[in-house]
């Protein structure tokens, strides 16, 4: 299946006890310091005037590290916009991957350490390309379908993927429930293998 | 990469002149990247479909401590002088009187999605900018706007920008009469008109319906339109007071009267008007003195309404002058709800406040006008949908966007106002306050603008959320007195007019720089920005809300009864109102309040050195070789269509490629060709034909005989083979004609 235009991945806070202001730093110091090596970071766009919507965005050329509040639930989103390939499997996990990379490098922040806990166990994946993903029953069965083979080998037997009920307006929505989904360094390592058993 | 394009997907949804153009701007962003076609037509080209550069697009930030490249990929590759091409832009959305859609809302949430950083802003000018654009998304993002209705074209570059009017037009309580349908008809007539494509600057217009209040803000524009009503012959006529020569900028300058009087069906050929003299008069070289208001301000404005008179008098007839006046009498807007009262229910005190400023009270019995209050003028794709929601349960299809960068619901019916409060409410949409000190204007300052010194919306937030903390507390003197921020002199955020305003600068202080802002007291908004503010110092950034409280609190403490902010500033003089901030200008060393020397939400040490150089500063590019990289386009196009095998639509794309060849040449002499091309094929061999000027020293007139062979004889059925022959043909053309062009030496620049 072909990558879509977008695809951003969504993990939630388990455990925060700093406010979004907190993150304007970080960012600004993820960018002097090339913190995520293989990513171009640009710039840090700051919309927490904006109630329960995306706070504060670690803009990057690739990709978007962004704080997201949208429905009151505040996680660590990470928007792949460039460079996502043509497969989608492919696309989806060097997605996943770079995702997890930036929980870590949050988790383990100087200045973040011991203030917060991203969840391994639940994320969002919404595929943000109306032409080749329209949000209708049409493309979502085969995305499912891939999402479950990707993801599934990642986070465990029971991890399971649904469609999110949302309006066909918005992206092409899934949730990851994982219950018994490892630590991210876990998850990480097993990605790794993955790639490395596929060859790639 | 997919099968399906938006192109296809599409087609039948756009109007095909839209369609057209913006594969046109496709070709020519092929051409850019084959280094085919030259750097500075190509920006002023994106600039005027609305692709503006964005901060550290010349490939570099500064990082607090120093300036660092910024490792672009193809770092060669640009998309106009000192701008990469793969470094985020700004797209400009265009929208006339600041009227949309719910359908347009959710078109344009989908593509802040999927192309920016799903928000949407809204401008001082009633556009919508999107961020963090990247220009290879720009054609796609364009076509689906296109798809219902929207273009981007001339929102940037030295053109005709958004046609702004009065929020209220047609439900106001004081308007002489609905200046929208007069808005929206100049809009249509001067997008992409031949008599607006040769300004040194850019040139705002702007409707108003009344004389007293805000809304239009005429008097800052470059031309603007009072409505008016006189009586001729016991019949009332409807006419404008029109204004020339307003304009905010490092230099403000009020608008002179250019008529007393102008009749409804001469505004749009006394536009046309004003826009010849200025193309023809008005400065190109010198972009600092480029506007028409340095035009006007040279000439004088009784010399400048003459020659606009004599221009008048040379234009030949245009149907479109008067065309639209016969719709006029439909022109109506449609409530979706019958009206009701307002009587009775349940009022929380929340909803009480909200009703009290965000709630205007139509002329209309039974309706009135909401103000969804933007935070910064932002909202997100998610909040856009949801709005359009709203927007089509409440009032269809009457939304628009105001200067003070929110959205209007029109025509709600009165007894709605609870229910949509509390849905608002619900989207994070329902602060109150709207148009009252919390409801600060900002322009994007150094988040986003090139030029941008000091952090406009940094500060906005900051006193939003102070004042807001307090806004039940604050004294009613102070309530409604506006506060707008620019981030630069260019004044953007309409600082001007503000009773309080700002404009970014900055200070010295050791081996360190401290962002700054000037205070600007006394603006008026009323009256059409009937008149500017008093500069009277600069303080540092981080003073700024302190600032603000002593100003209001001495001028709550001093005011005599019922005397307005801008009478009381009058009253104290700059000296005194000077004197109130003075205690702020002092620097403090680095060393003992370093946190003077980083801006508002932004922990970096301040520097200077990521302001670039503005996309409209300093290069020269002629008419012709903008009209030409048009024909380019189109011989471009001729070849795709061709390797798609559609040698019909290849042998017309290559054909119309030499008439705007054609066209170019003769324009360099003759401005009014027009677009019939037997008028300038015709034109082209009179002047450049005939005379040999166009004659290559060994083919001699051959080039110019193949524009002639097909203009005179088409192919009613041309094969591939007929077709390539033809785009061979169309090239070779438009080399002659840049060959000619410089022999000959076009008299017609435009400045980027
Ligand atoms: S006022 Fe200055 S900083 Fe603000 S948008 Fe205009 S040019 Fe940019």
């Amino acid at each position: 299946m072909i990558a879509p235009q977008r695809l951003s991945l969504k993990f939630y806070f388990a455990d925060i006890s700093v406010d979004v202001e907190a993150f304007i730093p970080v960012f600004h110091r993820w960018i002097r310091e090339h913190v995520v090596s293989n990513e171009l970071l640009l710039d840090v766009a700051d919309y927490k005037h904006i109630l329960d919507g995306p706070a504060l965005f670690l803009i990057g050329h690739t990709a978007d590290y962004v704080i997201d509040m949208t429905d009151g639930k505040p996680g660590l989103q990470y928007v792949r916009k460039r460079e996502l390939g043509t497969d989608l499997s492919k696309a989806l996990e060097m997605t996943l991957s770079q995702a997890l990379n930036g929980v870590k490098l949050m988790e383990t922040d100087v200045e973040l350490r011991g203030k917060l806990k991203l969840g391994a166990d639940a994320a969002t994946i919404a595929f943000v390309d109306r032409l080749n993903y329209p949000n209708n029953d049409t493309g979502a069965e085969s995305a499912q379908a891939q999402l479950s083979d990707s993801l599934g080998a990642v986070f465990g037997v029971d991890a399971s993927i649904t469609r999110v009920d949302n309006d066909p307006r918005e992206p092409l929505t899934f949730e990851l429930h994982a219950p018994s989904a490892p630590d991210v360094d876990t998850l990480i390592n097993r990605l790794q293998a993955r790639k490395a058993l596929c060859g790639q | 990469m997919s099968n399906i394009s938006w192109k296809e997907i599409l087609l039948e949804e756009m109007p095909a002149d839209l369609a057209h153009e913006v594969d046109i701007f496709e070709g020519q962003m092929e051409l850019m990247g084959q280094g085919k076609l030259d750097e500075k037509v190509f920006a002023e080209t994106r600039l005027r479909r609305g692709i503006y550069g964005q901060r550290y697009d010349n490939g570099q930030r500064h990082d607090g401590f120093e300036s660092r490249d910024l490792a672009f990929e193809e770092s060669e590759r640009i998309k106009g002088p000192d701008t990469l091409w793969h470094a985020p832009g700004m797209q400009r959305i265009k929208v006339p009187f600041g009227g949309l859609t719910p359908d347009q809302l959710d078109v344009l949430a989908q593509v802040a999605d999927e192309y920016s950083d799903s928000i949407l802003h809204v401008t001082t000018r009633q556009d919508i900018q999107l961020h963090f654009v990247h220009i290879e998304d720009t054609p796609d993002l364009m076509r689906r706007l296109a798809s219902v209705g929207i273009t981007t074209r001339e929102a940037c570059g030295n053109s005709v920008r958004n046609v702004t009017c009065c929020h209220l037009a047609g439900v106001c309580r004081t308007e002489v009469f609905d200046a929208t349908p007069y808005a929206d008809a100049f809009a249509q007539f001067l997008l992409g008109h031949d008599d607006v494509q040769d300004f040194g600057r850019k040139f705002k217009p702007a409707f108003s319906g009344c004389e007293n209040e805000a809304c239009g803000l005429v008097m800052m524009h470059d031309l603007g339109y009072l409505a008016q009503v006189r009586e001729v012959d016991g019949k009332q006529q409807r006419g404008f007071k029109v204004f020339v020569g307003g304009g905010l900028g490092t230099v403000p300058h009020q608008a002179k009267v250019l008529s007393e009087f102008t009749p409804e069906d001469e505004i749009l050929p006394q536009a046309q008007a004003v826009a010849r003299v200025f193309a023809r008069l008005g400065e190109k070289r010198n972009r600092n003195r480029a506007r028409i208001k340095f035009l006007v301000a040279k000439v004088g404005i009784e010399e400048f309404s003459r020659l606009v008179e004599e221009e008048r008098k040379t234009l030949p007839h245009d149907d479109r002058w008067s065309a639209y006046l016969d719709t006029l009498a439909h022109y109506e807007e449609k409530p979706t709800r019958p009206p009701t009262f307002l009587n009775g229910q349940v009022r929380l005190s929340a909803f009480n406040r909200w009703f009290e400023t965000n709630v205007y009270k139509q002329r209309q019995e039974g309706y009135s006008v909401v103000t969804v209050n933007l935070p910064l003028g932002d909202l997100t794709s998610k909040q856009t949908w949801a709005l359009a929601d709203v927007a089509r349960k409440y009032v269809g299809d009457n939304v628009r966007t105001t200067v003070e960068q929110n959205i209007i619901l029109r025509w709600v019916s009165d007894a709605d106002l609870p229910l949509l409060y509390e849905e608002l409410t619900a989207l994070g949409l329902g602060d109150p306050g709207a148009g009252t000190i919390v409801d600060i204007t900002a322009c994007p300052g150094t988040d986003t603008c090139k030029l941008g010194i000091a952090s406009s919306r940094g500060l906005a937030a900051e006193l939003r959320t102070r004042l807001t903390t307090k806004s039940a507390s604050l004294p009613d003197a102070i309530k409604d007195l506006k506060i707008k921020i620019s981030g630069c002199f260019n004044s953007c955020g309409q600082h001007h007019v503000a009773d309080i305003g700002f404009f970014g600068n900055s200070r010295r202080s050791g081996n360190f720089k401290m962002p700054h802002f000037q205070v600007v007291l006394g603006g008026r908004w009323r009256d059409n920005a009937g008149s500017y503010g008093l500069a009277v110092g600069a303080v540092p950034s981080k003073t700024v809300p302190e600032v603000v409280d002593t100003i209001t609190n001495r001028y709550v403490d001093e005011r005599a009864k019922g005397e307005s902010f801008q009478e009381w500033i009058g009253r104290i003089g700059k000296k005194q109102a000077r004197s109130l901030i003075q205690p702020f200008m002092q620097l403090p060393a680095f060393e003992r309040q370093p946190e003077f020397f980083s801006d508002w939400g932004d922990p970096r040490v301040f520097s200077l050195g990521d302001i670039g150089i503005g996309e409209c500063a300093g290069e020269v590019v002629s008419l012709f070789s903008m009209e030409i990289a048009t024909a380019e386009s189109e011989a471009f196009e001729a070849q795709v269509a061709l390797d798609e095998s559609d040698p019909t639509r290849a042998d017309a794309l290559a054909y119309s490629a030499m008439v705007k060849a054609a066209r170019a040449l003769v324009r360099t002499q003759f401005l009014d060709v027009g677009d019939d091309p037997n008028r300038i094929v015709q034109e082209f061999k009179t002047r450049f034909f005939d005379t040999e000027l166009f004659f290559d020293q060994y083919a001699k007139g051959k080039f110019g005989q193949y524009l002639f062979e097909r203009h005179q004889s088409p192919n009613q059925n041309p094969d591939i083979d007929s077709a390539h022959r033809l785009i061979e043909e169309s090239l070779l053309f438009i080399e002659a004609t840049h060959v000619c062009e410089s022999k000959v030496g076009g008299n017609v620049l435009i400045e980027l």
